[in-house]
């Protein structure tokens, strides 16, 4: 099953949120959790990234590929990143897939690739 | 609003210390009254950001004024990430300028290396936003490391620069008996020789192991007074004259201009707006180089150089111990160390330390007016301080 990463729309003045927020950046509507739920794309160009050598304990590999990612839609969100030779401005695309592990919990998220 | 002056400092070498949180928290403050002479302190707050988690000790203040047998002066503990010692500050210099109280004790502490290295960076990592970084693995050297990449795609900062940093911070740190590093580095040692990959390795590219600042125990205090009670102890008169505080988006990638730290911009206007001064008035600065593109940017966005041109004062030597503008004498985080908490005790201690005429070897000649830049989380809560000598 695809799965996806949501963002949240305000139904007073449709501004798109990633991550969720409380109150409206644009609007500032006062009613509590005014948004609804919209599916980001999965289009993207990078924006940065790095490659990460000291991780936390729990992840069992040697680095780790990060990036922020410019969607389609305009909205940023970051990740982490397969790429042979990343590149700034490039064009990825995601797969929503198991970004952290611990005991008794997984964690999903967005993986980047080249388009 | 009342006018708020430095009458004591006290410090902790920023180093691994063995003994407990409270204790870091009251050592300096111990030095502090001793500096000042005052002991009649009323109100005590103490920075920290790690206790619960990383300590396991809650209500950290309460330990900490009992300790010092201030009991019963009121006591908190402020914790604001990375940013809690200027937080922590603020609130005192509000506790005096309000009439509230005359004299008050700021303190922060930190002990960081009870725990390994992994689970340090974890535990800062925790200041990241939970579902939008935190999951992914996202520590603060990545943040730094893809604000780094940008930086040098859009301003032509090098890895030279960064090393240039380090070398700079670290040979301070050799005159701070303070400070964390006492290790002289070379830009040959850790960029140009064929062993420059193994002594200096990426730890999130392309920032290497010399461009994170060191997990550092320490404490740091100062003893926050009116006007009236620095007129009556034989210290020099430094004035708190200028405070600004700045938020920013909590998620790194909303931000418009992920290169601009805004909350830097803002806070450093509103501390010289409230002060009186402009960023050209400094003689003496800390900026918080917790990575050393930091203080670059930093450098920038406090208003001391043009945007994209910190890396070009720095190639000047503008910002060396001997330069138009030292930044960072003491060592910087970079060399002096980061235990979180304390930090932006640590810098107003060095500040004072200067303005007074006290900082020996490092002394920056006839310096008035100095400033700290406190930076919290990924630049989403900054802090920043201007000092004035005032005799």
């Amino acid at each position: 099953m695809a799965r996806d990463i949501y963002a949240y729309e305000c139904t007073e003045c449709g501004t798109l949120h990633y991550p969720f927020r409380m109150r409206c950046k644009n609007c500032g509507e006062l009613e509590p959790f005014q948004f609804k739920t919209v599916a980001l794309p999965k289009r993207g160009k990078l924006l940065t990234f790095t490659k990460v050598y000291n991780l936390p304990a729990e992840y069992e590999v040697a680095t780790l590929g990060l990036g922020i990612v410019e969607l389609e839609n305009g909205i940023r969100v970051t990740g982490q990143v397969e790429l042979d030779d990343p590149k700034i401005g490039m064009d990825v695309v995601g797969v929503v897939d198991i970004v952290r592990q611990e005991t008794y919990d997984s964690f999903w998220g967005f993986i980047f690739r080249a388009a | 609003m009342r006018d708020v002056y430095v009458a004591g400092i006290g410090i902790t070498s920023f180093t691994r210390l063995e003994y407990p949180l409270a204790e870091i928290a009251a050592f300096p403050s111990m030095l502090a009254m001793q500096d000042s002479g005052l002991t009649d302190i009323e109100q005590v707050y103490v920075a920290n950001m790690g206790g619960p988690r990383v300590n396991h000790q809650t209500a950290l203040a309460s330990a900490v004024v009992d300790s010092l047998s201030l009991t019963p002066a009121g006591a908190a503990a402020i914790e604001n990430g990375p940013a809690s010692g200027s937080a922590a500050i603020k609130e005192g210099f509000l506790a005096v300028a309000s009439g509230m109280h005359d004299i008050v004790l700021v303190t922060g502490a930190e002990r960081m290396r009870e725990v390994n290295n992994l689970e340090a960076t974890d535990f800062i990592a925790t200041l990241t936003h939970p579902l939008a970084e935190y999951i992914y693995g996202v520590t603060l050297p990545s943040h730094a490391a893809m604000f780094t990449r940008l930086y040098m795609e859009q301003y032509g900062v090098t890895e030279r620069h960064l090393a240039m940093v380090s070398v700079k911070n670290q040979n301070n740190a050799m005159l701070n008996e303070f400070a964390h590093l006492h290790q002289p580095i070379t830009i040959e040692g850790i960029l140009d020789s064929p062993e420059a990959m193994t002594n200096n390795p990426y730890i999130a590219e392309p920032l290497r192991f010399f461009d994170a600042c060191p997990v550092s125990d320490g404490g740091a205090a100062v003893i926050l007074v009116s006007e009236k009670v620095a007129k009556s102890i034989d210290r020099p008169l430094i004035k708190l004259a200028g405070i600004g505080q700045a938020t920013d988006s909590h998620a790194v990638h909303e931000r418009e201009n992920p290169t601009d730290l805004l909350a830097v911009r803002r806070a450093a206007e509103l501390s010289f707006g409230m002060a009186g001064l402009e960023p050209s008035d400094v003689d003496v600065a800390e900026l918080h180089d917790a990575f050393t593109i930091l203080e670059i940017a930093e450098s920038e966005e406090v208003g001391f150089f043009p945007k994209g041109e910190g890396h070009i004062a720095l190639e000047k030597g503008e910002t060396a111990l001997d330069g138009r503008l030292p930044i960072n004498p003491s060592g910087g985080l970079k060399g002096k160390g980061h235990p979180v908490g304390a930090t932006g005790v640590g810098q107003a201690h060095e500040i004072v330390h200067q303005l007074r005429g006290e900082a020996g070897e490092r002394q920056v000649a006839d310096a008035k007016v100095g400033f700290t830049c406190n930076f919290g989380g990924f630049g989403n809560n900054v802090i920043c301080l201007t000092f004035v000598r005032e005799d």
